[in-house]
């Protein structure tokens, strides 16, 4: 077993480490510059192995320390509780929830694709010895936060070390009823697609956690060694059955689907990408269009992917809706909630072009747009001529643009009113410039994902994303709307330069698009 | 009309595909493109379809000895992965191919026509490109690319999806529209090439060169096609 172990550990690293050079490798510039060998250089592979090994530390105590540090060292300060018990209580109810969400053996990750799918390792060897690293990880990535964290909230130090211990024993119980009910069954469920029960179970659980301390209840910890010896044995008990198993081929067989892995990296899974694409496809004969030409082909298509358009559009208006009405509400019941409405509208203009990035629609359509029908179109000669892509460019433009506008006007309107009803504003301008200004980020994220899609089309005919440069340009707009949160400025200055920016980008990129969208709009290849 | 391909070159990295192309296909004929796997017939095509830059050399349309640069409507590319938009009726697609191509499109059919030319079903012209089988779905590109009309129709590996019945439809059509285009064809299918192909062109370790096929019998040549493609720099 520790043979197969050690082989599965070489192989995770290897193409762990091929993956940071392929990283490294799709950085614009320096792809140029680095040849395909680069594969074979023993060097960088140390290098990258090393980096590999690394990772592989950290996560092992990265993930534990903001667990207990977000999930509960900072939830101790919402109640008035007994400190160290409620430490204990929520780290109870979170390890029962956590042991049911994730069992380790059973999630379908690629590491186990590869291993016994693909290269035949021994299921059995492979399952049990992986399984049993996890297992010494999650041990020896919650140790030192327990005691840390625990000793803080004044838990006791035996149980500061017990509670890892009783996190492990969970898992077991949680994998040993899951191959009981295999046994049973002959069915085993992807983990990653929680049924209603489970997630029921998950709710439960959450609830406990959180809400019994805020009306005083929390397990003392006479009731948490009880839990943690009944745990502990049936957790003995179950690493021996898991232990004994034997047909864990059988099982992964059925966890280890194509479907269920490439879930897992929607980024790389281009067929599920592709079979969720295609589902967004509505055939309704009643949908047909007069038009003709480009007008035509582009109507059908947003006739036909209404879900994923108009009316994912039409549900996030009702939320808006709904959040204005109920903040109407607060300001007309409660003076307090007025002025403090009042005076965040005043300086948090800067907050919303976060809100509008993640409202707009359009990086999810012009996915769509490839995935259904680019994706095909690109490879006929006739369908890249100038002609052809500015023209059927300009109709996406118009909808995506209007589809947009709904919930920009919902939300533009309704900081207007909010303002004017939490008490208004000495420049009465601002009432203008705050709705111009919303209208403006709405539009200048519809050009700007059009425009990066027509200038950097980053797919290739196997629906792979093939351009680094489009990932930067993506994860730099999320950094720059991030960052505005952490703005605060008065809603004239801010507003007008916004609705300056926008409309100096729109021109800029739209110029670029019609210049050179003709050359750059191709499959990769 | 021909085209001509001239010193035609395209290295990936230092790995030299295509090393010095020069090749004139000829109107009215079908061209059986033969090379082993990895031997770089994909990668030709992708640049006369100018998906790929080429690094060097040049390929044009030579009409009654004038010279032009070969437009995007004087190309038809069919994928041996059909590509269709699966968003649409197969009628609504023709409908919106015949619009943006009515001006090249000489003695226009009705969509039912062309329908019939190439053996699509009442039953299935209404329905989704999405719930088309593989095969029907290169049906209908290659009926696309052929409404199209355009002068060069780069094939490849198209019938490979058909059924016999299908495929044997398909070569006849082939042979019926020849006289109208320069079709190259890839296959690694040696027996299709022979039995449609009107010239064997090989591409091996980068060069093409086409296989005389007179004066010899169908085993000869085979023979014949087998050695240039085992053959060593």
């Amino acid at each position: 077993m520790l043979k197969t172990f050690i082989t599965s550990f070489k192989l995770q690293n290897t193409y762990r480490t091929n993956s940071i050079i392929y990283s490294i490798k799709q950085l614009p510039l320096i792809k140029r510059i680095l040849p395909n060998s680069l594969y074979k250089s023993k060097g960088l592979k140390i290098f990258a192995g090393i980096i590999s090994i690394l990772l592989e530390i950290i996560n092992i105590f990265i993930g534990k320390i903001i667990y207990i540090t977000a999930m509960i060292f900072m939830a101790l300060s919402w109640y008035h509780t007994n400190q160290a018990d409620t430490f204990i209580h929520i780290f109870t109810f979170l390890t029962l929830a956590g042991g049911v969400l994730n069992t380790y053996m059973l999630n379908p990750t690629k590491d186990k694709y590869y291993a016994i799918i693909l290269m035949n390792i021994n299921a059995r060897e492979y399952g049990l010895s992986n399984y049993y690293y996890q297992l010494i990880k999650l041990i020896v990535g919650f140790l030192p936060f327990t005691i840390l964290f625990g000793m803080i909230a004044g838990v006791p130090l035996w149980i500061q070390i017990t509670l890892p211990f009783f996190a492990l024993a969970i898992k077991l119980i949680v994998m040993n009823y899951c191959i009981y009910d295999f046994k049973k069954t002959n069915k085993v469920s992807n983990e990653n697609l929680p049924t209603k029960f489970v997630w029921g179970f998950v709710a439960v659980c959450l609830l406990l956690a959180y809400g019994l301390p805020a009306i005083n209840i929390v397990i003392n910890q006479t009731m948490f060694v009880c839990v943690f010896i009944i745990a502990i044995i049936l957790g003995i008990i179950s690493l021996v059955k898991i232990h004994n198993f034997k047909d864990y081929r059988r099982m992964y067989k059925q966890v280890l689907t194509e479907s269920n892995v490439y879930m897992q990296e929607k980024a790389t899974g281009t067929q599920v990408m592709k079979d969720t694409s295609l589902k967004q496809i509505e055939l309704d004969k009643n949908y047909t269009s007069n038009k003709s030409g480009f007008a035509y082909f582009h109507d059908l298509f947003v006739k036909r992917h209404r879900k994923i358009l108009t009316e994912a559009v039409k549900k996030q208006s009702v939320v808006i809706l709904l959040i204005i009405i109920a903040m109407i509400i607060g300001i007309q019941m409660n003076n307090n909630f007025k002025v403090k409405t009042n005076e965040i509208l005043l300086v948090y203009l800067p907050y919303f072009v976060f809100i509008m990035y993640c409202i707009n629609r359009s990086s999810s359509v012009t996915q769509a747009m490839f995935m259904n029908c680019d994706h095909s179109m690109l490879t006929y000669r006739i369908y890249r001529t100038p002609k052809v892509i500015l023209g059927i460019f300009k109709e996406r433009l118009k909808t995506l643009i209007t589809i947009n506008l709904l919930p920009a006007f919902l939300i533009g309107g309704g900081l207007s009113l909010l303002l004017y009803l939490s008490g208004g504003t000495d420049n009465p301008i601002n009432y203008v410039i705050q709705f111009v200004s919303i209208i403006a980020m709405s539009i200048f994220f519809s050009v700007h994902y059009l425009v990066m899609y027509y200038l950097l089309q980053p797919y290739n005919v196997n629906t792979e994303m093939k351009s680094s440069t489009y990932k930067v340009v993506q994860g730099l707009t999320y950094i720059v709307c991030w960052y505005m949160i952490q703005i605060k400025m008065p809603i004239f200055t801010f507003g007008i330069a916004t609705i300056v920016f926008c409309i100096a980008y729109c021109l800029i990129s739209l110029f670029l698009a019609y210049k050179y969208a003709p050359k750059t709009f191709k499959l990769r290849v | 009309m021909k085209l001509v391909v001239k010193n035609l070159k395209k290295n990936f990295e230092k790995k030299e595909v295509l090393k010095d192309i020069n090749f004139k296909f000829e109107k009215g004929k079908i061209y059986g493109l033969l090379g082993r796997n990895g031997a770089g017939k994909t990668t030709f095509f992708n640049c006369l379809n100018e998906d790929l830059d080429i690094d060097a050399g040049e390929f044009y349309i030579e009409d009654n000895n004038a010279k032009r640069k070969m437009e995007a409507e004087d190309v038809g590319y069919v994928l041996s992965t059909p590509n269709v938009p699966e968003f649409l009726t197969a009628r609504e697609f023709l409908k919106f191919f015949i619009d943006i191509n009515k001006k090249r499109i000489k003695n226009e059919k009705t969509i039912d026509e062309y329908f019939d030319f190439m053996k699509i079903e009442e039953e299935d012209r209404d329905r989704l490109l999405k719930d088309y089988s593989h095969g029907m779905k290169n049906k209908m590109q290659m009926l696309v690319n052929i409404i199209a009309n355009p002068n060069v129709l780069l094939l490849d590996e198209p019938l490979t999806s058909f059924d016999v019945v299908v495929a044997e439809e398909m070569k006849q059509m082939l042979r019926e529209i020849k006289k109208d285009h320069i079709i190259i064809f890839s296959t690694h299918i040696m027996e299709l090439a022979l039995d449609l192909c009107d010239e064997i062109v090989i591409l091996n370790k980068g060069i093409l060169e086409e296989i005389d096929k007179n004066n010899i019998d169908n085993e000869h040549l085979k023979n014949k096609i087998l050695e240039a493609l085992k053959e060593e720099n």
